[in-house]
């Protein structure tokens, strides 16, 4: 033990009182960091989660129209060019191909293609428009979260029966149709067809629960009277934030437009980030209150050691053991306050998980969503950290510049 | 004075305070202190024997001047091995004893060693309560220094000063805060290990009747050193 750290602790702990406010202010930042990075990053990991085990990682979708730029010449005047612009050729032809080469890609850990369209739905006297997936069941089992998702009925009853569909529980909800019930699809001739509700899925995003409904891929294309093979395939990725890259690398080389979950729900994702760049901003203004009261409890502590500074300085202490008493002093107080802050901020985490809360609306929660991320902890100790460094800096150096001689005169 | 010089200084010029507050405390002194004697530096209020003390335990620069000590120069070293000199040669006691409030008796005599950081914390114990025994203090090692008397607290002011054996000693008005008993009681200890442990002693005191039992006398007045006298052959100190 360094003779300014055994200095330091016993000051510290001869003034209890000023102790205490200063280690409070340190506990409750941490606390209210991690507390509300977890609330506000849960309900961010639940909607990402989410949205990439129902709609995947990666979508790819139409084939572009070749591109003539070359030949063509822009309107005088116009700022536009044909080069922001992409025109399309709906669906996908060649799904097979493109799910070929896609998956000799590392980060490719399944794809699943998709035909998609939008349908009526009928169960008794109960209407709704519906997105029809249709679906190759085991590829999509091995794509997507369906299989977590079924809250009644069971994936084999869907697999081996082609004449059977799961519904979204929104969705299930509005047409009052449950496990075993028959729900009806329009089809673009003017027919329904008849459908076994196999299970019941729920995903979390109300967008999906309410609208979704899996058919099997050849029904739906009879049913929709598709020709293509496919409207979209779906990727699973083993790191899904490197998505946007690989959703480039498809584009050129499929020529098909891929997008990225990333893209896909850009909106969504910046009023989360808004949310939680606002809290963040709150809580270190919290934190850096706190450091106003280290910084206060620190010079005044400088002011009531003024003499035992003197005393120390006549006894040999170099300056820079005088400002190491004080800035072991905020060490203590950082180390301390950041160590029962991350304590009382999982234990409020934790607290805040089991709040009962009825979600029915973007998302689908009983309760509060917390995410449990080391990294809230680190970065919390390190805000604490660096605000309790900033603050004893300025006392500590004020300490270590006080000239003993002016003091030890000024006790004569 | 023909011992081997212990701290000495020479044309040591120190003004005070600033513009028209500044005041030319210290004005040409030369001093020498050998080891195992003990010097009084007397004078009234204001004459510069404390600024003296700070200069000569370089805890204060002069303006001009010299100061060495063990022989050798010191004022052209840095803050830091200043401090170094000062843990390792000077012992200070001050009038007002300065105990550090949150330490007890023997935690206050283990500071400088623990600066030093030659001792193991037993041996520093050990030696505390060597020093504290010495000074009649054995069985108060572990009190609060902010509970003992005055008496007292000079005592363990005493014994820090000699912690890490310092060649020298600078007392400012060490008894001036304690009554009569005290006082002689905190000289004859301090006289003792000067003559015992071959130290050199320089203090600064109101009192005639230590002035007297010193071995050399230096009579200030106005920041000059009017006199210097050994041991009785003066008549009366003011």
């Amino acid at each position: 033990m360094t003779p300014p750290f055994y200095i330091a602790l016993r000051f510290l702990t001869h003034r209890k009182r000023p102790l205490l406010l200063s280690l409070s202010g340190v506990v409750f930042g941490v606390a209210i960091f991690i507390c509300t990075q977890a609330q506000t990053q849960g309900f961010a990991r639940y909607f990402i989660d989410s949205t990439i085990g129902s709609n995947g990682a990666l979508v790819v979708r139409s084939r572009f129209r070749p591109r003539y730029e070359p030949l063509m010449v822009s309107a005088k005047g116009s700022k536009e060019t044909m080069m922001g612009r992409r025109l399309y050729f709906e669906g996908i032809t060649n799904p097979n191909e493109i799910m070929r080469v896609s998956r000799r890609f590392s980060n490719v850990v399944s794809c699943s293609p998709v035909l998609r369209g939008t349908v009526s739905a009928r169960a008794g006297f109960e209407n709704a428009t519906v997105d029809l997936y249709g679906i190759d069941p085991a590829l999509h089992a091995r794509t997507t979260d369906i299989l977590h998702q079924l809250i009644d009925g069971n994936f084999d009853d869907f697999r081996n029966n082609t004449s059977s569909i799961i519904i979204g529980s929104r969705l299930a909800e509005l047409l009052q149709a449950g496990v075993g019930d028959t729900v009806q699809l329009l089809a673009p001739n003017g027919e329904y067809w008849r459908f076994t509700v196999a299970a019941i899925a729920r995903a979390g995003i109300g967008s999906i629960d309410s609208t979704r409904v899996y058919a099997h891929a050849r029904v739906a294309q009879a049913l929709l009277q598709q020709p293509s093979g496919a409207s979209m395939i779906i990727y699973k990725l083993r790191n899904p934030n490197r998505a946007p890259a690989l959703a480039s690398r498809f584009e050129t080389l499929f020529q098909h437009n891929a997008s990225s979950w990333q893209e896909r729900e850009e909106s969504t994702l910046q009023l989360f980030l808004t949310l939680r760049m606002s809290v963040a901003i709150t809580v270190s203004l919290i934190i850096l209150l706190a450091g106003f009261g280290i910084f206060n409890v620190l010079t005044m502590s400088v002011l009531a050691k003024i003499k035992e500074i003197a005393i120390l300085r006549s006894m040999g202490y170099r300056r820079i053991d005088i400002s190491s008493i004080f800035l072991w002093q905020g060490a203590l107080i950082a180390a301390a306050g950041s160590l029962l802050g991350c304590s009382l901020g999982a234990l409020m985490t934790w607290g805040v998980s089991h709040i009962p809360i009825r979600l029915r609306g973007l998302l689908y929660t009983n309760y509060f969503l917390v995410t449990w991320d080391w990294r809230h902890y680190v970065f919390a100790t390190l805000l604490a950290i660096l605000a309790v460094f900033i603050a004893s800096y300025v006392p500590a150096r004020r300490a270590a510049e006080l000239p003993p001689v002016v003091t030890i005169r000024g006790s004569r | 004075m023909t011992s081997e010089s212990c701290l000495s200084c020479e044309g040591i010029e120190r003004y005070l305070g600033e513009e028209e507050e500044r005041v030319h405390a210290l004005r040409g002194v030369s001093l020498e202190v050998e080891a195992g004697s003990v010097h009084a530096v007397v004078g009234p209020s204001g004459c510069g024997k404390s600024t003296l003390l700070y200069i000569l335990g370089l805890l204060d620069s002069p303006d001009a001047g010299r100061v060495s000590i063990e022989s050798e120069p010191v004022l052209h070293l840095s803050d830091d091995e200043l401090a170094h000199k000062r843990n390792r040669l000077i012992g200070f006691i001050f009038q007002f004893h300065f105990l550090m409030e949150d330490f007890t008796a023997q935690e206050n005599v283990m500071i400088p060693m623990r600066k030093l950081g030659q001792l193991a914390d037993a041996q520093m114990r050990d030696r505390a309560a060597e020093l504290l025994e010495a000074v009649g203090l054995g069985d108060k090692l572990r009190r609060p220094s902010r509970h003992l008397s005055g008496g007292e607290q000079q005592r363990v002011a005493i014994a820090r000063s000699l912690a890490n054996d310092p060649k020298v000693i600078l007392a400012d008005e060490p008894t001036g805060n304690l009554d009569t008993a005290n006082s002689e009681r905190a000289f004859e200890l301090l006289q003792n290990l000067v003559h015992d442990r071959g130290k050199a002693l320089l203090l600064a005191t109101h009192n005639p009747a230590i002035a007297e039992a010193c071995d050399w006398i230096h009579e200030m007045k106005d920041g000059r050193i009017t006199a210097s006298q050994p041991r009785g052959t003066r008549s009366a100190v003011s």
